[in-house]
């Protein structure tokens, strides 16, 4: 018998072994959800099976009575354009904070402690003061994803900048490059995986700013969905939806996997040489 | 062509350097060996910009060493010499963008086209014709440094620098490698230095070897004196009772 | 498999109707439910229960919302709420809930802000900021049908109470419905004019205190406990002596407010100091209507459930005659007990 340490499963094994705790949770949830139905069968608490997937259904494929609309896409087509585009706009402030804080030292030495005290500012605590000075519309719910999520990335891409080998910026400039391609030619290409690692990242952030921007104002979006049946404890509808979420999150984590596999192979195969 | 006049370089108290006198003419090929932490990199760091000196002058041609890189003097570092986001080819044409093009490092049309078939003549010259379109993550170490060293002379710089390049290598290559750098030395006219560890390749390589050692030292502080040449010989004339004494001075042999 | 069934089901807290000894109750801050926790803090729920040998536990809960999900799973044995919360949470669960003791009703402590508008009319094409599916929410429909205007004529953007002040003070929110102590904070703001409020529908928006109907016919005691705690808190915070005011200080400074705050508060509010008040209340036909009224208004929201096909589709239990399905009444409105308290029979 080997160590356990030294035990690794085969790949049959290792999917089986990954796939049964959830069929367990899946089971239990199953069980308590029919233990409870018996007892009350309008309980709110834990839906089965069926009534999730006429939620579902009736959120998803039949219009809605009030408006007209479908409204599961509705709100998945409001929350993706505002992680977009939050998540977005973050990933272009942290990436040019992030790349000139890392490259020139007087940037640096400007921007960094500021940078710092940003990060370690919890936004949803500042919400009046971002309600006041960008509203109560799609942008404050923009920008309350851009606070919580930019600072992170400015950083991590700030630590990658000043741990590329110095090497490789002296011999650019033997080769007479000057700051701009340095920064250009150098440093932004090297840095984009690591952009796409750092959004990855911060994509779990990004929901929860997400939704916590959501619950607080909104007129649409799977976060205020969520909230605002769980007034009346409609977990038929939240259950789904945060499934679709968890779905959602993966999915656009294995694109962005993919797209850095694809973009920057010499990331993903290369060493450090 | 270069000249240095009572050369000392301190980090803080640290003395890494002291009282370095030496005048090099164009077209010599120095190797220069020594014990780690023996200044020899740090020299090398002198010449090539990025650091300055504490005492003394270090002139190039009569003017002070820039306190900067620059293209008249190449690089090649023992890793990390190549960007590993370009291709072969574009790790050399990369050199003509930086020239033509100051805005944003990039060629096109003609201009790309003229600097990638200068581009293949110079990898053709260090052996890597074959491989312009691979990433250097897929080359072997030896064919990294031929890149790197390709890379390097693209700009034809007056002074080439050479930290350890070959120190990953195995022997065999080692081997072909300095033959490469012989021949191109030769060929483009360079002055080089190099900074070695193997004191074998100090002897076999070059016109001139320079040992770097302290001569005096105090075991109470022993950062309170610096290293500096101790040996400065002419490669071809030497003993092999010489050879010896420095490899042991280098290599002490544990009592 | 069917043990670890019961045993989630057991740790979710199915409430079991049997007799027991042992209860909780879950409150949240509001002005109607301050006494709540002065009751359990100064000694005088623990006073009724060891009188009726029984244990009661008063849970402060920050989350209004949450605490009706709690009690609806199962987790309380009594919660405060409002009738409309009543029908839509606990009732449309499945769960059989009896509101044991009706408090009060808002008179004016809810209502609709304008900025720079005086009437209600002008509302319309507004954006209007309030907790949806609340009682703001029912209220601005009521406000809205007095002067012929549907829901349709504007946009209701849904806003956590805790940001409402937060969200009034930007220039892009001109119109929210809230409540007190919301409510007092925004009309403070400049501009700002009450346009409609609960004074004008009175009656109909109520807080209860909810108890579970099995547990209840169970367990007697824990109504008659609950509701001697109650009024005896009634009966001592309505005082003008030095006790009263002692006792209003403690409730204000509780939720946040001072005593000319909390009173400022009270003064919109229609307690039933009296007993016998909140049993007139409960037996007046016009209970029936209110729930009937509210009973639409959740159907229109979907708020009874998909299943439900129409308004009447839950049963409301009032002393002046059923509302919608007699078969599937969840709610009930009984004052039995507020009547044993009225006669000092508790």
């Amino acid at each position: 018998m080997k160590r356990l340490v030294n035990l690794s499963p085969s790949r049959p094994w290792a999917l089986l072994l990954g796939l049964i705790p959830l069929a367990l949770v899946l089971a239990l949830y199953l069980a308590g959800s029919d233990a409870r139905l018996t007892e009350n069968p309008n309980d709110k608490l834990l839906p089965s099976l069926e009534q999730m997937s006429s939620a579902l259904d009736r959120m998803a494929l039949q219009p809605s009575k009030r408006s007209g609309e479908y409204l599961f896409w509705t709100d998945t087509a409001a929350s993706l354009q505002r992680l977009g585009l939050g998540i977005g706009i973050a990933a272009i402030i942290g990436l040019l904070i992030g790349l000139l804080t890392g490259a020139l030292p007087a940037v640096n030495v400007a921007l960094s402690p500021l940078l710092t005290v940003f990060s370690l500012v919890p936004p949803l605590a500042l919400l009046p003061i971002l309600f006041i000075v960008f509203g109560l519309d799609e942008l404050s719910k923009v920008v309350l994803i851009v606070i919580g999520v930019a600072p992170f990335i400015a950083r991590d891409l700030q630590k990658h900048t000043l741990e590329m080998p110095r090497e490789q910026l002296v011999k650019a400039q033997t080769l007479g490059a000057n700051s701009m391609q340095i920064l250009f030619r150098v440093l932004l290409p090297q840095i984009m995986p690591r952009l796409i690692d750092a959004v990855r990242l911060s994509l779990g952030t990004g929901w929860l700013f997400l939704i916590a921007a959501e619950a607080i104002a909104a007129t649409d979006g799977l976060g205020y969905r969520i909230f605002l049946v769980r007034r009346y404890l409609s977990m038929d509808v939240i259950i789904p939806y945060v499934a679709w979420i968890t779905l959602l999150a993966f999915l656009l984590d294995m694109a962005l996997a993919w797209l850095s596999r694809r973009l920057y192979p010499w990331h993903h195969k290369g060493a450090a040489s | 062509m270069i000249e240095a006049q009572n050369l000392w370089k301190h980090y803080g108290d640290h003395v890494v350097l002291e009282r370095i006198n030496l005048k090099v003419r164009e077209g010599e090929f120095i190797t220069m060996v020594g014990t780690s932490g023996c200044g020899k990199s740090t020299f090398l760091k002198l010449l090539l910009g990025t650091e300055g000196a504490t005492r003394g002058t270090l002139t190039l041609d009569g003017n002070p060493v820039p306190d900067e890189p620059g293209l008249d003097r190449g690089i090649v570092f023992q890793q990390y010499s190549v960007f590993p986001h370009l291709t072969v080819l574009e790790n050399v044409t990369i050199a003509r963008a930086f020239e033509h093009s100051p805005l944003l490092g990039r060629l096109f049309g003609s201009a790309k086209r003229q600097a990638e078939d200068e581009a293949r003549e110079m990898l053709a010259s260090v052996g890597l014709a074959s491989a312009e379109k691979r990433y250097p993550h897929e080359l072997s170490g030896g064919m990294r440094q031929r890149l790197a060293i390709a890379q390097a002379l693209i700009r034809k710089p007056r002074i080439l620098l050479l930290d350890e390049p070959f120190g990953a290598l195995d022997p065999g290559i080692r081997a072909d490698m300095q033959e490469l750098v012989l021949s191109l030395w030769r060929k483009h006219k360079l002055t080089v230095f190099m900074v070695t560890h193997d004191i074998k390749e100090g002897f076999y390589l070059g016109t001139r070897l320079w040992v770097f050692d302290k001569t005096r030292y105090d075991p109470q502080a022993p950062h309170a004196y610096g290293a500096t040449i101790t040996y400065d010989l002419p490669v071809g004339h030497m003993d092999r009772a010489l050879y010896e004494e420095i490899d042991d001075r280098l290599h002490p042999v544990p009592a | 498999m069917k043990r670890l069934a019961l045993l989630l089901a057991l740790t979710l807290l199915a409430p079991s109707a049997f007799a027991r000894d042992s209860f909780k109750v879950a409150w949240s801050i509001y002005v109607g439910w301050m006494p709540w926790g002065y009751a359990a803090d100064h000694g005088i729920v623990k006073k009724w229960a060891d009188k009726y040998g029984i244990d009661i536990e008063v849970v402060q809960i920050n989350d209004y919302i949450e605490s009706i999900n709690q009690y609806t799973a199962g987790a309380f044995d009594a919660c405060v709420m409002t009738n409309m919360d009543g029908l839509t949470i606990p009732a449309a669960g499945g769960v059989d809930s009896t509101a044991l003791i009706v408090g009060d009703f808002s008179n004016g402590n809810d209502g609709v802000v304008l900025k720079g508008k005086k009437n209600l009319k002008s509302i319309a094409g507004q954006k209007v900021n309030l907790v949806e599916l609340s009682v703001s929410h029912y209220l601005l429909a009521r406000g809205l049908d007095s002067v012929g205007l549907k829901e349709s004529d504007l946009t209701v953007v849904n806003t956590s109470d805790a940001d409402m002040v937060a969200a009034y003070a930007t220039p892009d929110v001109t119109a929210v419905v809230t409540w007190n102590p919301l409510l007092s904070e925004i009309l403070s703001m400049p501009d700002s004019h009450k346009v409609f409020d609960s004074s004008q529908i009175p009656g109909e928006i109520i807080d209860l205190l909810v108890i579970n109907t099995e547990t209840l016919a169970a367990n007697p005691k824990l109504g008659k406990a609950l509701t001697g705690a109650w009024y005896e808190t009634m009966a001592l915070m309505s005082g003008k002596d030095k006790a009263g005011i002692a006792a209003r200080t403690a409730m204000g400074e509780a939720s946040g407010t001072d005593l000319a705050g909390y009173e400022a508060q009270l003064a919109s509010t229609k307690m039933f100091y009296q007993a016998k008040d909140a049993v007139a209340f409960t037996n007046s036909a016009a209970l029936k209507t209110t729930m009937k009224a509210v009973a639409e208004f959740s159907f229109d929201h979907g708020l009874l459930g998909e299943g439900a096909p129409d308004a009447g589709f839950i049963g409301v239990e009032t002393p002046s005659g059923i509302y919608g399905n007699a078969d599937n009444v969840k709610l009930r409105f009984d004052p039995a007990y507020m009547q044993m308290a009225a006669d000092g029979k508790l």
